[in-house]
């Protein structure tokens, strides 16, 4: 063979390895998932295997998740292989479901179960809930949250979900002498002082009263007219009730405060991040944000300065003109199991194991040995579990036989009473991304004093109609 | 065949090289290219619908405001990504100084190192109307009140070009200024004998030999007016939503955030049709292969 015959033919077998090579590391992953539920293999004993991909279950980082996966398989033996990206879980759930990844869990907001209910692809669960012991705690009517029109339930919850709620600075109330609101007329009032009269006693007029994260979080005020965000449904008739008549004065509310400079100048710009530092670093007195985050702020302050007065807490919005409190509850985090599934029994299994005492430990404290561990019948965390916040996807869980081995955050549970009492979910048919961007736009408006409030009420009104994203 | 033949060692070297983009440029395109004559599902069959995913874009009024805002703010970051770079570039030409004309490239190249998130996260700090070094400025000298240059219908979209210009600008005038400095310097020499003043040095001389570089960069800069979409995902809110959102945050939004993954990479193939024509005709304006 002369020289170049000998390069071709390297260069040839070096590029066809390279292929191959690429080729082969895929089929070794693939091959090492049976098909049967069981998984049994020839004389061995049969073991049970699960494939899970999940946004927020799991370790905070893949070396922990690889523990996650085996202290699951210590405690059930189930052998479970998760998938959890560090970012962008939506786009990745969809490259790898569509590109023929098989999955027996998701963990999936009710907002994408109710796509995927849509498109066919997930299994019924409903006999398995009614028929599971460990579920039957959990009260009927968070089941009517996640159930579809005709009753069917497709996702079991991964933990307890939360709401959104007015936080107030408590100790601000207390050092200028106020009550906690109860009407709009109340919140004004105390708004302005948390404006006008230091209540951080710094000497400087550097305090607002109240900052909120766009319009996502208005609920709250919006509860004094009476007024559901996003949709609902008037018989027939998809209705956007901030996008009514009825919404009017609220947003004059708005307007008069953001003139007056009680509202965060930057609210329609926030992210929730920049809000919550706002709150964290004493420059506005309330904000609207989820019940957990009032033992989260309230323990941040308290871990920085053990003699802190910083008290956050929960309060109910104003009451509407029928007395009802309208609070919004955020949509919950759902197991679905793909109609693909292989092992769809062992998922039911862990399923229900997820909301027994050590699946609850485990979504919560952690692993054993790395997170905590248990001396004398006692929970004592290590320094890795005080990082990790007692949250590997269950900061709350349904169960109430078991108790938080180290109990609630400051403030939490007096926050959780009220959104289990006024909380509802939303309704989120398809095409609201765009009805949000016309309500977004005249609504920031109507606040900002942009456009008079009737007009553009008026406004978004006709635009969504002549979107055909209202009846 | 003979060729092939002759020179097979290099079609072998090329061959991992054109493996690697049928494997993740061609073929997804290609599957993306079938996907948007199906009706998607994530899992199960897809039956083929013609041409329905097309028309439910082109028939859908918030894709027409979507391309409204991606000419306006495209068109304008093509105007003003191109001129600006090319009077930093002559005007850094006249800087006599070495050493400040290199510190002074490389203050305006770096925003072209770092991506979106950063520069997006710097820009909405300095906006700021709670605090902001923009509005700062401006109430010292008399504005009695900040303005909000990221919520205001009025301001959204010039913000939008001019940050977009701002970061790129370095990377642009330094292709003009390595056009710059292989001009003959005899020619300013003969042009200055014949009593040409500098703007007619620039006139003359510099800006027509700037031509070839100014068709590649406005080809390139065409090429990806339709397609921008991290600057806008970073520096959006839902109050100016409505005028910045372009066809790719359309396209995010059907195909990740509704699942409607048909409709979305229908979007995506009416942009790339679009890009082609585009390009095309500018190809023809400035007669690029002359």
């Amino acid at each position: 063979m002369n020289k170049k015959g000998l390069s071709t033919l390297v260069f040839g077998l070096l590029t066809l390895s390279l292929v191959l090579s690429a080729c082969g590391t895929n089929q070794t992953n693939n091959a090492a998932t049976p098909a049967s539920d069981n998984g049994a293999k020839g004389d061995e004993a049969p073991v049970k295997e699960l494939r899970i991909m999940a946004g927020v279950v799991g370790g905070k980082t893949p070396e922990e998740t690889e523990l996650f996966e085996k202290e699951i398989e210590r405690l059930t033996g189930i052998k479970v292989d998760i998938n959890k990206p560090a970012s962008d879980y939506d786009t990745k759930l969809t490259a790898a479901i569509s590109s023929g990844e098989k999955y027996d869990l998701l963990q999936i907001s009710k907002e994408k179960m109710n796509i995927f209910i849509e498109q066919g692809i997930l299994t019924p669960l409903t006999d398995f809930v009614e028929g599971s012991e460990v579920l039957s705690d959990i009260p009927s009517n968070e089941w009517e949250q996640v159930k579809t029109k005709d009753g069917q339930i497709y996702g079991v919850f991964s933990k307890f979900q939360g709401g959104t709620m007015p936080i107030v600075r408590q100790d601000w109330l207390d050092k200028l002498k106020l009550k906690a609101p109860t009407t709009l007329d109340e919140f004004y009032t105390v708004l302005k002082a948390f404006k006008e009269q230091d209540p951080d006693g710094n000497g400087k007029a550097d305090t607002y009263g109240l900052s909120t994260a766009g319009l996502y979080e208005i609920q709250g005020f919006m509860s004094a007219a009476g007024l559901k965000q996003r949709y609902v449904m008037e018989g027939d008739k998809r209705v956007i009730p901030y996008a009514t008549e009825a919404a009017v004065p609220v947003y004059e509310w708005f307007a008069k405060i953001y003139k007056e400079g009680i509202l965060d100048p930057n609210f329609a710009t926030n992210d929730s991040g920049k809000m919550r530092d706002l709150f964290l670093t004493d420059r506005v007195g309330m904000v609207t944000y989820w019940d957990a985050w009032v033992g989260l702020f309230n323990n941040t302050r308290l871990q920085e300065d053990p003699n802190t007065t910083f008290q956050a807490k929960g309060i109910p919005g104003p009451a509407g003109p029928d007395g009802t409190i309208l609070l919004r509850r955020g949509d919950p985090d759902v197991w679905v199991i793909p109609v693909n599934a292989e092992h769809p029994e062992t998922a039911k299994q862990f399923m229900d194991w997820w909301h027994t005492e050590p699946g609850i430990i485990l979504g919560s404290l952690g692993i054993e040995g790395e997170d905590y561990s248990v001396n004398d019948g006692k929970y004592e965390l290590t320094e890795t579990g005080k990082d990790h916040g007692m949250d590997h996807g269950v900061p709350f869980w349904y169960n109430q036989n078991v108790k938080p081995p180290f109990g609630n955050l400051p403030g939490v549970d007096d926050a959780q009473k009220i959104i289990v009492e006024h909380a509802t979910v939303e309704l989120t048919p398809p095409g609201w991304t765009d009805a949000e961007k016309i309500l977004n736009n005249y609504a920031i408006k109507a606040m900002t004093g942009e456009m008079p409030a009737a007009e553009a009420v008026q406004k978004m009104h006709n635009e969504l109609k002549a979107a055909n994203l209202i009846d | 065949m003979n060729v092939i033949k002759r020179y097979s060692t290099l079609y072998l070297m090329m061959l991992p090289i054109l493996l690697y983009f049928i494997i993740f440029t061609y073929y997804p395109l290609l599957r993306g290219l079938i996907m948007s004559f199906q009706q998607f599902r994530l899992i199960g069959d897809t039956p083929f619908i013609g041409l329905d995913n097309y028309l439910k874009v082109l028939r859908d009024p918030f894709f027409y405001d979507v391309l409204k805002n991606t000419l306006q703010i495209g068109g304008g970051i093509l105007i003003v990504g191109f001129v600006a770079p090319i009077v930093m570039a002559l005007l850094l030409n006249e800087i006599a100084q070495r050493k400040f004309k290199k510190i002074i490239q490389m203050v305006i190249y770096l925003p072209h190192l770092f991506s979106w998130v950063v520069i997006g996260g710097i820009w909405i700090f300095m906006l700021s109307p709670d605090g902001g070094v923009v509005n700062e400025i401006l109430l010292a000298l008399g504005n009695d009140r900040p303005i909000h240059f990221l919520s205001s219908e009025a301001y959204a979209k010039w913000v939008m070009i001019f940050s977009a210009s701002w970061k790129e600008m370095g990377y642009i005038c330094i292709l003009f200024l390595a056009s710059i400095v292989s001009i003959n310097p005899s020619l300013f020499e003969a042009a200055r004998i014949d009593g040409a003043n500098r703007w007619q040095l620039v006139r003359r001389i510099t800006l027509p030999a700037l031509y070839s570089t100014m068709k590649v960069v406005l080809l390139l800069n065409m090429m990806s007016i339709l397609r921008m979409f991290d600057q806008i995902f970073i520096m959006r809110n839902p109050a100016i939503a409505k005028y910045v959102d372009v066809i790719m945050v359309y396209t995010y939004e059907k195909g990740i955030m509704e699942f409607n993954m048909g409709v979305a990479t229908a979007a995506s193939f009416i942009v790339i049709g679009m890009t082609f024509i585009l390009t095309l005709l500018t190809r023809i304006v400035i007669r690029y292969d002359n």
